[in-house]
């Protein structure tokens, strides 16, 4: 029954739409202060244009994958505080999080954010600057304090791996640490090459993720980084027609669109094999491919928002849609 | 039907036979429409052929014979249920304005079907048996509570029972909603709503059964008691003094009827507008005795329903519309309207 996506995708049109005209420094500095190189740094966000005369100091993040972010550049030092984790973070990134003041377990209040006095906040989605909590951007703006939303969320959409780049290199502008973003992003580029390697002249699986919902389903869309990696994995999403990142669909279009493989996106208290039975159990589905070879893949939510655990999923992924073709090379 | 009536309605019972074939006609060319269009359209053909078992197994089968079929029915019946049980509550308050819902029943559903969603009974994502089993007993609540308020003192009488249905409804969607408020997660916020405002989209061939034999024998039993509700028209000294007990026989008919509507709700969430509609239409058409006045109550209901599920799920698709929403948007005008048709003095 748990759907955070759906509340999640509604929300970005809505928080963002007074913020377009914002366009100035947050956080001035004294003109006295010699700048770094590299700085000023101005930046456009999600339309909201932002200049840094140094790193940003005191940070808070709030969302599971852009902590991770932060945490895979190293920038745990610059950290205040975090908050709302989807499971858990990174195995590798464990230590340096738990140096890191948990604020709330899901978004602080507006007091709790302010307490930690941060001079920066990173958001993963756009319901963390909800306005109507306080957390608007242009809220945080007139308070001094700066603020960066993943790019998957802006209003344009249709993320792609070259945004996910591109979000990995303005945060290691912004907090002057270009090196570490480019050695993450050239790793990052040679897993997604390996994957596209072994996949080489294996035709595609039609593919519908299965979020949750049981009137409609509650599928991923053209418009996330979840289309990408089901396309950088060898799959073609059967809604990407479908204009959000996350949408409904009715259980006739699953019908008529035939998908071969069923990925689940596990999250939340309903489990796998709940989703499975719900699926299974249909009697409407009974002659969609994926039901009658019983061919499911599953993927954790956390994977598939824009991140750093996204070079990696597309490979965990294609395993699980080309297990044939991706015995490892290596 | 007009056997032994008066020579004076001859004119009478062919309009009622005008106007039951029409509907039933109607009612099958809204059923055809609503297997052919929706979130996937499909060849008028291909519905004729799958529903005549010529077409071999597709997808385009699958959709109509197992999505849009039982959808359709659950329509028929829900609505024709409905409508059955508003036009018999209205004689039964001797109130024009009462609908299966003005009593209590259809807070009651949803706060049972909120407590199941607040507390995960059933867990995750198969809410077949656990959500509809919430809203019933939930509707048998309303129902208990009612029958004892407005029992208390021996009698039952209408202003009595509506006092009471009014009263226990506040109480209990006030609850549901401090239930959502404290307890639930915002997603379920949706799911509620649903219950609140009716839908037809769980609708599957194992969970018509039940609606389908309950709405025969609810509406055979009421059918059967038309000549004694006709007596409730009169007036309550009027109905005592031609030998009708009417605390018993409202009580009676009170639990039957609102039996019926607890599983039409837990079936389609609380459908609104239909139960009071459907009735003051067929009033309309073929007047107030209740021989002829449920069944085309009944198609009225049905025919409403189904046109309205067809509105629901193709406006806005892929996403469903709660159906309750369309019954009252095209419902109210069409209420007001015929309100101001009637020349002034005549009740509602």
């Amino acid at each position: 029954m748990t759907r955070p996506r759906r509340a999640r995708a509604l929300l970005p049109a809505l928080a963002l739409a007074p913020l377009l005209a914002a366009c100035s420094a947050p956080a001035e500095q004294p003109s006295a202060a010699k700048p770094a190189p590299g700085f000023p740094y101005t930046v456009d966000n999600c339309g909201v244009k932002s200049t840094y005369q140094a790193p940003p100091k005191r940070v808070v993040t709030m969302n599971q994958h852009v902590t991770e972010v932060m945490l895979a550049l190293g920038l745990e030092k610059s950290l205040v505080g975090t908050a709302y984790l989807d499971d858990a973070v990174l195995p590798a990134y464990k230590k340096a999080y738990d140096t890191v003041p948990v604020l709330a377990k899901e978004y602080p209040s507006k007091e709790a954010l302010l307490a930690a006095n941060p001079d920066f906040v990173y958001g993963g989605y756009a319901s963390a600057f909800d306005a109507k909590d306080g957390r608007g951007r242009d809220d945080l703006k007139r308070s001094g304090i700066g603020s960066r939303l993943n790019i998957e969320y802006c209003p344009s959409g249709s993320p792609t791996l070259d945004d996910l780049y591109r979000e990995v290199r303005e945060v290691g502008r912004t907090f002057d640490v270009p090196g570490r973003a480019e050695a993450w992003t050239r790793e990052a580029r040679a897993t997604v090459t390996a994957t596209e390697k072994r996949l080489k002249g294996t035709p595609p699986v039609s593919v519908f993720v299965y979020d949750s919902g049981d009137k409609t389903a509650f599928t991923a869309g053209g418009k996330g980084i979840g289309n990408e990696l089901i396309t950088r994995a060898g799959g073609r999403n059967v809604f990407a027609d479908l204009d959000k990142s996350f949408g409904d669909a009715t259980w006739e279009q699953v019908v008529d669109r035939r998908p071969d493989v069923i990925v689940i996106y596990d999250y939340g208290s309903t489990t796998v094999e709940q989703k499975k039975k719900r699926l299974l159990d249909d009697p409407v589905l009974k002659d969609v491919p994926a039901i009658k070879n019983r061919r499911f893949a599953v993927m954790p939510l956390s994977d598939v928002v824009l991140g750093v655990r996204v070079p990696a999923a597309v490979d965990k992924l294609a395993a699980q849609l080309h297990p044939a073709a991706s015995r490892p090379a290596r | 039907m007009g056997k032994g009536a008066p020579s004076a309605s001859a004119a009478g019972t062919s309009r009622y036979v005008l106007v039951v074939a029409g509907l039933v006609l109607a009612l099958a060319l809204a059923g055809l429409a609503s297997l052919a269009l929706g979130s996937v359209r499909i060849p008028p053909g291909q519905v004729l052929d799958a529903l005549t078992g010529r077409a071999g197994p597709s997808p385009y089968r699958t959709i109509v014979l197992d999505v849009r079929l039982p959808r359709v029915l659950l329509g028929v019946v829900v609505g024709a249920g409905l409508a059955v049980v508003g036009a018999v509550l209205q004689a039964l308050v001797n109130n024009r304005l009462a609908d299966p819902f003005l009593l209590g029943i259809s807070s009651g559903a949803s706060a049972g079907a909120v407590l199941v969603l607040v507390l995960g009974v059933g867990g995750g994502v198969t809410t077949t048996i656990a959500l509809p089993g919430g809203a019933f007993a939930g509707a048998l609540l309303a129902l208990v509570l009612v029958y004892g308020l407005a029992r208390r003192g021996g009698t039952m009488t209408g202003p009595r029972l509506v006092l009471a249905g009014v009263a226990v409804s506040y109480i209990l969607s006030a609850l549901a909603t401090l239930l959502l408020v404290v307890a639930g997660r915002p997603e379920q916020f949706q799911e509620a709503l649903y219950w609140s405002l009716g839908g037809l989209g769980s609708a599957r061939w194992d969970t018509l059964a039940l609606p389908a034999a309950v709405l025969v024998l609810g509406v055979g039993a009421l059918l059967a008691l038309a000549r004694p509700l006709d007596l409730l028209l009169v007036g309550e000294e009027g109905a005592t003094v031609l030998g009708l007990d009417t605390a018993r026989f409202r009580a009676a008919v009170f639990v039957l009827a609102s039996l019926v509507t607890a599983v039409m709700v837990a079936a389609s969430g609380a459908v609104g507008f239909i139960g009071l509609m459907a009735p003051h239409a067929a009033r309309l058409a073929v007047g107030a005795p209740h021989r002829r006045l449920l069944p085309v109550a009944a198609l009225g209901g049905a025919l409403a329903l189904v046109l309205a599920d067809l509105g629901a799920r193709t406006v806005a698709a892929p996403q469903d519309i709660p159906v309750g929403v369309l019954t009252a948007l095209t419902g109210g005008p069409l209420f007001l309207w015929l309100m101001r048709r009637r020349p002034e003095g005549t009740p509602l």
